[in-house]
């Protein structure tokens, strides 16, 4: 049962976060707050090209590979 | 593997839900009702949406940093210089947290219209503005025509007919 | 020269833009609303491996292109085109290089790859869908993939869904006489699960799920006895934080990944950079990325006495492995791996951006956080130089 110790705060990591989603009515960052928000730097999408890259090297020398989520369209990475 | 057996998945999904419902409580202004009043400071003294009782007014809240604000501008300006004699006041109310900023944006880009500074957050919020820019329509009675979210090219034509009805209206 | 490739001939195309693993995925925009501008980008990246005591290591260089073209305010269409050629050997078995043909000069390989998305957007959010091609001389690959994003009326929350099919067409010319010429598939179909969170006017968290099933052809088809499973699961877990410091002007990025899957292979890869913005349009990241995994549990490690594995049916023999099923591929041994990167981004003129990376990246058995590594396996290094230029239009 080594992998639910393991998994298990990542589970409650999940629950945070969405519980962090829903209800944090009261602080809630407003549409004209979002100055910061909107550099490019605090998107997740990052330099699409580097990321194209460096994602290939790894998932051929590592035998992990994805996780960075649904992406729009292919990235021609096979 | 605990973490994808279906138990759990089906938990995320009604927490996803209930993010989604519990996080629509926002108060929206809804057409023909009276719009709210503010008084703020501008570049040329304090503007105020009272003291324009009997034009039809365009009220617009942008920020410096936001792409689409910028795209509108230009159209803006040209509602302004085209209806101006017919009874058409626009007022460009800015959000930025510094004012700054938004004058710097106002030395690159002028606006022929009346600009307002509003640091605080106040009058969006009685405005119930869920993005930016938001533009709000009022009739020469003060109550709310329309209001609109983005600004796209493709809006200009729809938002000028608006302005336009608007303005032929009968008090 | 076309048929019958030797061993060092085919040794490339597998190893590096190798195909196998990865799914037409990537880190592509959450975008909600429309994009106002265009943008036309070339990167270029030379990889570089070394490896203490064998000379003859891989070399890659690559060339993408890539345009992302609003569309009347409510599409996007983005297209990419790579081309990239492999120069050099890989292992055998472990990381020794091939010793039973030594003194071929070495061998170029060639893929060229493309892809096309078209986003539609909508008030709440938005749906993409794309395919993706990369051919080879002994590898095909096709992905096709859709996903969806929803967003909360205040646009803080936002929800996305994806799901991908990918098949792959592999020449599966293992050196030995059973498998000349014989063609073989891989399909892998995949599933992802995300939210992003605005926490502050400075923060912001995501947390994503993926799983993925393959059945087909996993063995790498250009080592000596790669005999693996034809299933494969993989589940992860992302978690991103980045975080803007207003008062020095600088952005953090901070990652976690965990992956598992039916090989026995569990991973952890911890990853943080930090962008700085300077005067004159200048920008600097250093980054530092850690990864560990565990060994596949059909991993046959190095034999210290015969390390270049000159018996070679042994693996056959082994107890405890099923008939067939081993793989000698430093790949899926234990091993922890630490890269060290370095950015510098310039806005030269008012839309153009020039960019330049260097990354050195580590390899080794011992650094296996959860221990097990292969003390039969040297270090293994590479470095990665990448070198970009774009334009906003």
């Amino acid at each position: 049962m080594k992998k639910n110790v393991l998994l298990n705060p990542l589970y409650a990591l999940l629950l945070l976060v969405l519980g962090l989603s829903g209800c944090s009515i009261g602080s809630a960052v407003q549409p004209w707050e979002k100055e910061t928000l909107a550099r490019p730097e605090m998107t997740f999408e990052g330099d699409p090209l580097d990321n194209k890259y460096t994602e290939h090297i790894y998932s051929s020398k590592e035998a992990a590979s994805g996780g960075a989520g649904v992406g729009g369209g292919g990235c021609g990475c096979n | 593997m605990v973490i994808f057996q279906k138990k759990k998945l089906k938990a995320f999904l009604v927490a996803s839900f209930l993010c989604l419902s519990c996080n629509g409580t926002s108060y929206a202004l809804e057409a023909g009702s009276k719009a709210p009043d503010f008084s703020l400071p501008g570049t040329q003294g304090t503007v105020s949406l009272s003291s324009t009782a009997g034009s039809v007014v365009y009220v617009d809240f942008w920020a410096s940093w936001c792409g689409p604000c910028k795209q509108s501008f230009g159209w803006m300006n040209d509602m302004q210089d085209k209806y101006k004699a017919q009874g058409l006041k626009i007022i460009g109310v800015n959000l930025d947290s510094k004012t700054e900023d938004a004058k710097k944006f106002l030395a690159q880009t002028p606006a022929h219209f009346t600009v307002a500074f509003e640091s605080k957050g106040v009058t969006p919020k009685n405005y119930g503005v869920k993005g930016m820019p938001t533009s709000f329509l009022i009739g020469r009675d003060g109550k709310l025509i329309s209001q609109h979210l983005g600004f796209k090219e493709a809006d200009r034509e729809k938002l000028e007919q608006e302005i336009k009805a608007a303005l032929e209206a009968k008090k | 020269m076309k048929s019958l490739p030797t061993k060092k001939t085919h040794v490339i195309g597998a190893a590096l833009f190798a195909a196998a693993m990865t799914l037409p995925f990537s880190n592509a925009a959450f975008a909600e609303a429309a994009p106002e501008k265009g943008i036309v980008a070339f990167k270029y990246l030379n990889y570089k491996e070394s490896q203490p005591v064998s000379e003859d290591r891989m070399s890659v260089n690559a060339y993408t292109v890539s345009a992302m073209a609003p569309i009347a305010g409510k599409w996007s269409i983005s297209t990419s085109y790579t081309y990239d050629s492999v120069t050099g050997a890989s292992p055998d078995y472990h990381s020794n290089i091939d010793h039973f043909i030594s003194g071929a000069s070495p061998i170029r390989e060639q893929r060229d790859a493309g892809d096309l998305s078209v986003t539609r957007y909508l008030p709440q959010g938005s749906v993409t869908v794309g395919g993706s091609y990369s051919e080879e001389n002994d590898y095909i690959s096709r992905g096709y993939s859709a996903q969806a994003s929803i967003s909360t009326e205040d646009k803080n929350t936002t929800f996305t869904f994806g799901g991908s099919y990918t098949t792959d067409t592999i020449a599966a010319n293992n050196s030995e006489w059973r498998d000349l010429g014989r063609i073989e598939e891989k399909r892998t179909v995949a599933g992802a699960l995300g939210v992003t969170q605005v926490l502050t006017k400075q923060d912001i968290v995501q947390l994503n799920l993926g799983y993925s099933k393959g059945r087909g052809y996993f063995d790498d088809p250009y080592k000596t006895y790669d005999y693996r499973p034809d299933r494969r699961e993989s589940k992860t877990v992302m978690t991103r934080w980045n975080h803007h410091f207003a008062a020095i002007d600088g952005t953090s990025h901070l990652s976690y990944r965990y992956y598992t899957d039916s090989f026995g292979i569990r991973a952890h890869t911890f990853g943080l950079e930090y962008l700085q913005s300077l005067p004159h349009e200048w920008t600097v990241t250093p980054s530092v990325r850690f990864y560990s995994q565990t060994a596949a549990d059909f991993y046959l490690p190095v034999d210290p006495a015969d390390p270049g594995r000159n018996d070679y049916f042994l693996p056959l023999f082994i107890a405890g492995t099923p008939l067939g099923i081993t793989s000698m591929d430093q790949r899926l041994s234990s091993f922890g791996a630490l890269t060290l990167g370095i950015k510098v981004e310039k806005r030269i003129a008012k839309d153009w951006i020039v960019d330049l990376k260097y990354e050195n990246y580590e390899q080794r058995a011992g650094w296996s956080m959860t221990g097990g590594g292969d003390p039969g396996l040297k270090p293994f290094s590479a470095s990665f130089v990448q070198v970009g230029l774009s334009r906003e239009f």
